[in-house]
């Protein structure tokens, strides 16, 4: 079997044979296949394999049709919207922070910065808070003696000093029990993102 | 150079797309009745056998899920064939993970070009499967979107992810191969 050297017309068989071509270029490639057998005879090849390979496998149009959801429109949020969630946010943090510092330089009394930390877990009754003596180091005031008469609960010890950065400075019993917080936490759930369905997220009224 | 006429199929497929958007769901089953045939010989010649069924769902959810990601640059056949021959690697991606073996049979990839019966003599069947099932996986891919499903060089490198160029050098070097096959 000879290959035509007129590339083009060899390019374009396949196009002429799925009837892809405009009227003009349909007739140069009619006009060229008239006097030449190699390109018959490749076309005539072409045509075989085609319908050779046409059969598809089944398949279950009506199964297909109903998996297909009905059209949901997304959701576009404007540049503006955008923006001005970043500035609140931006705002808080900024705010936030300045008032902590603010009461930390204006006050003398030790600073329980836990309110402002989040992810700190609020306090609960400690089974054995008498097990071992917590440090009280952590809060103690430098012009003030240590307090004997209440000292200061182990879950809010051990949340300061995880908010003051001062871990260091607990007792064994304390980061035990730190640990065993920690172990309590719940762990998050797994995501399922291919199975997961888009959400759409209203945009809030008047903007 | 070739002149490839956009096909009434090709304005159709985006008005039913409209038409789906507008909440008229019997034009997503008639898209699915154009096409799915097509995608499915297509799952089939590159070797997705026994999940062709479920890949040519996949791929329509998958679409219309996303829908608003076609821009109409291309067919929505091609932007189809994409996305099928992207879950099948994905998958055959997966299966390679899960320590399956997951190679491509020839003669597997052969036995799905059934003839339509009465229509080609069963020895040139034959010998038509066995010069395609001679290609190498790329060079069949091209082949089968050129000829079968008579898509541009631009269509076809959009479909499996290469050049123009490579394209065009895939189809005459599948042509040169089936030639060379037969001839022996």
């Amino acid at each position: 079997m000879t290959d035509c050297p007129n590339g083009e017309v060899r390019d374009a068989l396949p196009d002429y044979l799925n009837d892809r071509l405009d009227t003009a270029r349909r007739r140069e490639v009619e006009s060229h296949l008239a006097g030449c057998d190699a390109c018959r005879e490749e076309l005539a090849l072409l045509r075989t394999l085609r319908v050779t390979m046409r059969r598809a496998p089944a398949v279950n149009v009506e199964a297909i049709a109903a998996a297909i959801p009905a059209y949901r429109a997304p959701v576009r949020r404007g540049w503006s919207t955008g923006w001005r969630v970043a500035a609140a946010v931006a705002a808080l943090a900024v705010g936030g922070t300045s008032i902590a510092l603010l009461r930390a330089r204006t006050s003398d009394k030790p600073v329980d910065v836990s309110p402002y930390v989040i992810g700190v877990r609020t306090p609960r009754p400690d089974p054995a808070p008498a097990a071992a003596p917590p440090s009280t180091r952590a809060v103690e005031a430098p012009t003030r003696p240590a307090p004997v008469a209440a000292p200061i609960q182990p879950v809010a010890a051990r949340e300061l000093a995880m908010a003051s950065g001062s871990i260091g400075e607990l007792s064994d019993a304390e980061l035990s029990a730190l640990v065993d917080d920690i172990e309590s936490l719940d762990a998050l759930p797994t995501a399922d993102v291919e199975g997961a369905e888009p959400v759409s997220v209203a945009a809030p009224e008047g903007i | 150079m070739t002149h490839v006429a956009p096909t009434t199929d090709e304005r159709t497929d985006l008005d039913l797309v409209a038409r789906w958007k507008a909440g008229e769901q019997r034009a997503a089953t008639l898209l699915v009745e154009r096409h799915a045939s097509a995608l499915a010989r297509f799952l089939a010649s590159i070797g997705a056998r026994a999940d062709v069924d479920e890949v040519v769902q996949d791929t329509f959810v998958r679409a219309f899920a996303s829908i608003d990601g076609f821009r109409g640059e291309s067919s929505l056949r091609t932007w189809l064939f994409t996305i099928a021959r992207r879950l099948v690697l994905d998958r055959r991606r997966a299966a390679r993970r899960r320590g399956e073996h997951v190679e491509v049979q020839e003669g597997d990839v052969a036995t799905e070009y059934d003839a339509l019966d009465g229509v080609v003599a069963a020895e040139t069947r034959e010998r038509m499967r066995g010069a395609m099932a001679a290609l190498t996986p790329t060079q069949r891919e091209v082949f089968v979107l050129r000829v079968n499903e008579g898509m541009s060089y631009r269509e076809i490198a959009e479909a499996v992810d290469t050049t123009e160029g490579a394209a065009r050098v895939h189809y005459h070097n599948a042509m040169r191969a089936i030639k060379e096959y037969l001839d022996d």
